[in-house]
Order: C-alpha cells, then structure tokens, then sequence
C-alpha cells in the first residue's frame, strides 16, 4: 500500500508556484515522511534544474483561461489528481499549505473513499462564518487538502469535477455563483454532493477545522529555516474606532495561507 | 527575525482571545482518534459513557455508524490521549497568559 502527497504546480506570471510547491514538499518530506509528485507543466519548470524534493515530476497540459485578481490562476485540471497519483492512498494539497506537524496523516486513519474539509477558521476573526456556494445555498467543501484512496467512488468523485469545471457556467447559473473566476472548492462541493445524492455523508469530511490565514494579516518566522514552525501573526483590529495592530504567537500548527505573497515571504 | 522586537516596534497588542481560540483550533484535531473500527472523540461524554459501559457494547462514532466495541480497551485508549492532549494544551495556555 503506497502512500504520498499529491502538488500542482503551474507557474503563473506573478506567481512562482512551482517555488512553492518545492517547499512545501521540503517540509512534507520532514515532518509527514512521506514522498511527494508534482503535477506541472513544461513551461512551469524551464528554469528548474533540481527537484531533489519530489519524488516524481509529471508534465501534463496546463490550462491557462482561468483569471483571478488580474493575474492567470492554473488551477483547472485538478480532477485529472485521481488518473496522476502514483500512490494507492494520496494526499492531494495545494502548495500554500503550511505544514508544520504530521496532522495530516490523520487522515490515513479515518480514510475510506476520500476526505476533505468542510469547516474553516479564520485564526484571527473567528467570527467569520462558514462560506457558502451562494446566498441561499450550502455550505463549500475546501480542495486545499483532499485525501483520497483509489476506489469506485473516489474516481466518481473527480469525474464529476471533470464535468462540473466542463460545465462551470451552467452549474453556476444552477446554484447562483459567480463563474468569473473557475475555483476547485466549488466543483469539489458539487461533485461531493452529486456522488452521494445529494446528501452530505460525514464520513468524507474531516473531522477539524481548516486554518486560514486570511488576506490582511503579516506573517512571520521566528528564524528562516527549512523546517521553521514558530511564527507571529499581526493583524489590525478595530478597537473603539481606532485601528490597532494585535498580534498572537502560534507553532506546531498546519495553516493554508491565503496571500501567496505571505507565503513567499516565509520560504 | 527578531519577532518579539518586531512586535514591540510595532506596538502591537498581544490578542489573548484569539490566541485562546487558536490554541482550541490546534488541539481539537489531537484528540480524534480511530479504533476499533471507528472513529472517536476523546472528550469527557464519551470516556464518562466507556467508564461506565459493559465490557462488549455498541457506540455511535463521529461518522454516526454504529459500532461494537470493547468499551474497557477503548477508555483506556481515549483517556491516555485526553490527559495527554489536554496536558499540552493547559501548559501551552499558562505560557500564553504570562504574555503581554
């Protein structure tokens, strides 16, 4: 029974993912012990000559009409993570994902067809409330950590991404979402609740919370180093109409950064 | 990086609530556990309901299936990773409370 984490990588003008995903590889290596394939394309990867951290580099065509923020985002494809994985059980995780434990390989444990999460924190406003497709919808699914095994259902479940990312514009007319920008988290969500009828079935979420990082907070290391996991988060709060910078000190903790500046900024 | 003077500079305010509320989002996911073939919280309900149950019984887990378990097993089990986890926890929030 094989086991390893699943990145995609596709740089994009602005953004060097493919930095990123070699990092975080780094730290899977350190603390999950487990090997790492990146999903990538030729352009991505042009400039790179070491990829000591991966334990396999797959090139495949990148899909590259999808905008967000005025910059290409390579995110579509991600169904094609079932097909691609060399590994019999497969974490697939987007390479802002800080991981600084070995949380993760909780996952093998509770693991039957595939898990994800459904409920997120934000670490310094928890009274954001959970996101929703939409206004009068449901609650999303996150596809920043996916486990999944090789079996019937789980290869169902990355089909109907297929069709769902094939199909955006319909399925958001259907749910009323804005389709300006394809994001996985919205296919995964309508995926998971087309393969089990329409039902929510608890045994594919994970059962804690996914830690955002949110836009407006600064990051920092304690020391740069290659396996780091003491950071201190500002913020600034509103307090008595006067904004004032807070700070909190976390360690031991995974954590999905949503500014892929911050996230450069730590490696 | 200097974090400690970063922040003084900074003037910035150690935020106790949020990191209270960190320190439960870190933790909660350390007292999940799989046996048995299924999936536990180890929580007081559950290890006050094992303390108590017969030796062979059935127990709902947190994917709401059924389950038959050795009850006996299953506390001793729960309890070690509750006073385990629960013993980082408070220390690591008697650290917290000293800072300003």
């Amino acid at each position: 029974m094989s086991r390893g984490v699943l990145l995609f990588g596709f740089n994009s003008p602005k953004v060097d993912y493919v930095s990123m995903a070699s990092y975080t590889a780094r730290r899977i290596n350190n603390f999950l012990k487990l090997p790492v394939t990146l999903v990538t394309d030729e352009e991505s990867t042009e400039n790179y000559y070491e990829f000591e951290d991966f334990e396999k580099i797959i090139k495949i065509d990148s899909n590259k009409d999808n905008i967000f923020r005025d910059d290409i985002w390579i995110n579509k494809g991600r169904y094609m993570a079932y097909e691609l994985s060399p590994y019999d059980e497969t974490i697939l995780l987007d390479v802002d994902y800080m991981v600084n434990s070995d949380r993760l390989l909780k996952i093998f444990d509770l693991l039957e067809d595939y898990v994800c999460h459904e409920s997120m924190c934000h670490l310094m406003k928890p009274e954001i409330t959970q996101e929703n497709l939409s206004d009068f919808s449901f609650p999303i699914l996150w596809a920043t950590v996916i486990g999944f095994k090789k079996t019937q259902k789980a290869k169902q479940l990355f089909d109907c991404m297929k069709m769902v990312q094939e199909n955006y514009a319909h399925y958001g007319h259907l749910y009323t979402f804005s389709v300006d920008t394809y994001r996985n988290d919205y296919s995964l969500t309508i995926a998971h609740r087309i393969v089990n009828g329409h039902i929510s079935d608890k045994k594919n979420i994970l059962p804690w919370n996914l830690i955002h990082i949110g836009l407006k907070t600064k990051l920092y290391v304690e020391r740069k180093s290659k396996y780091n996991t003491k950071y201190t988060i500002v913020f600034d709060q509103w307090k008595n109409n006067k904004l004032k910078k807070e700070y909190i000190n976390i360690a031991d903790t995974d954590f999905h950064v949503i500014n892929k500046e911050v996230f450069l900024e730590l490696m | 990086m200097d974090t400690k003077k970063l922040v003084a500079d900074m003037k910035a305010r150690f935020a106790h609530n949020s990191a209270k509320h960190y320190l439960k989002e870190k933790y909660s996911s350390k007292f999940i556990v799989a046996d048995q073939g299924g999936l536990w919280k180890a929580d007081p309900n559950t290890l006050s309901f094992l303390y108590t149950a017969q030796e062979k019984t059935i127990l709902v887990d947190l994917y709401d299936n059924p389950i038959t378990i050795d009850a006996q097993k299953l506390y001793k089990k729960l309890l070690e990773v509750y006073n385990l986890t629960m013993q980082e926890w408070h220390e690591e929030l008697k650290e917290l409370e000293k800072t300003r």
